[in-house]
């Protein structure tokens, strides 16, 4: 019995993760500009990763591959906002029609 | 239906479905009017095939997959750094850029416009670059 309720619990918890990636990919195709799309792609890079890897924690139980499994999520958190940071530091750069898209302040 | 059978269901209906997605992104690459969102695509890829890598090990009961996929990640973050460092270099900074859209290429652009080879884009026409503004 308790092996079914961990199932439900994994498929819970996988069934969001899958989730999560849809709505990135939906996101994708609905916004119109690179600056609002990594908005959308962020959402699997965080969520969609960590509860698709935590239903596999759930279901290996606890061994060496759990804790490579949350090696795994410390460093896609650490590294997925630098390289989206860095994209949008090349959209900043390249768009030569960027103010119809953003709206800039002007340095004082 | 053991447990173990349902378990095997489980993770191939979730392989399955990420491997739609992955096309579905793909297609969103291929048609991205500029080099930024295929860059972003593919980061997108690359998230989507460590999630599948992490579940394969799982399904096939072998651990070292999951290191393919730590190492997979290293990888894919430092293919958005280099690529990111290259067009940061090539077009330098808002002041300077002409009219065009330097980076973007599609079907919609002339032939003779692509990403790649930056002097080259300089020296396109600039009466084309005036009809393209036209047309946007």
């Amino acid at each position: 019995m308790s092996e079914w309720i961990r199932f439900w619990v994994v498929a819970v918890l996988l069934c969001i993760g899958v989730i999560c990636y849809a709505v990135e990919v939906v996101g994708i195709f609905r916004f119109g500009y690179v600056l609002n799309r990594m908005h959308a792609s962020g959402i699997g890079d965080t969520m969609g990763l960590l509860f698709i890897v935590l239903s596999l924690m759930i279901a290996s139980g606890l061994n060496l591959n759990t804790l490579k499994i949350l090696l795994l999520i410390i460093f896609m958190w650490l590294t997925s906002p630098t390289s989206t940071h860095f994209l949008s530091m090349v959209e900043m750069r390249t768009n030569p029609h960027l103010d119809r898209y953003v709206s800039r302040r002007k340095a004082p | 239906m053991s447990v173990e059978t349902a378990y095997q269901f489980l993770f191939l209906t979730a392989l399955i479905i990420l491997g739609i997605l992955m096309g579905i992104v793909l297609i969103r690459s291929i048609i991205g009017p500029r080099v930024t969102d295929r860059i972003l695509c593919i980061n997108m890829i690359g998230t989507l095939v460590i999630c599948s890598v992490a579940i394969l090990s799982w399904l096939l009961h072998e651990g070292y997959l999951i290191d393919i996929a730590l190492i997979y990640a290293m990888i894919s973050f430092l293919t958005v750094l280099v690529l990111a460092s290259v067009y940061i270099r090539k077009g330098s900074g808002p002041a300077r850029a002409p009219e065009g859209d330097v980076l973007r290429s599609g079907p919609e652009m002339d032939a003779g416009v692509s990403c790649a080879g930056g002097d080259r884009l300089m020296a396109a026409d600039p009466a084309d670059r005036i009809k393209e503004d036209a047309d946007e």
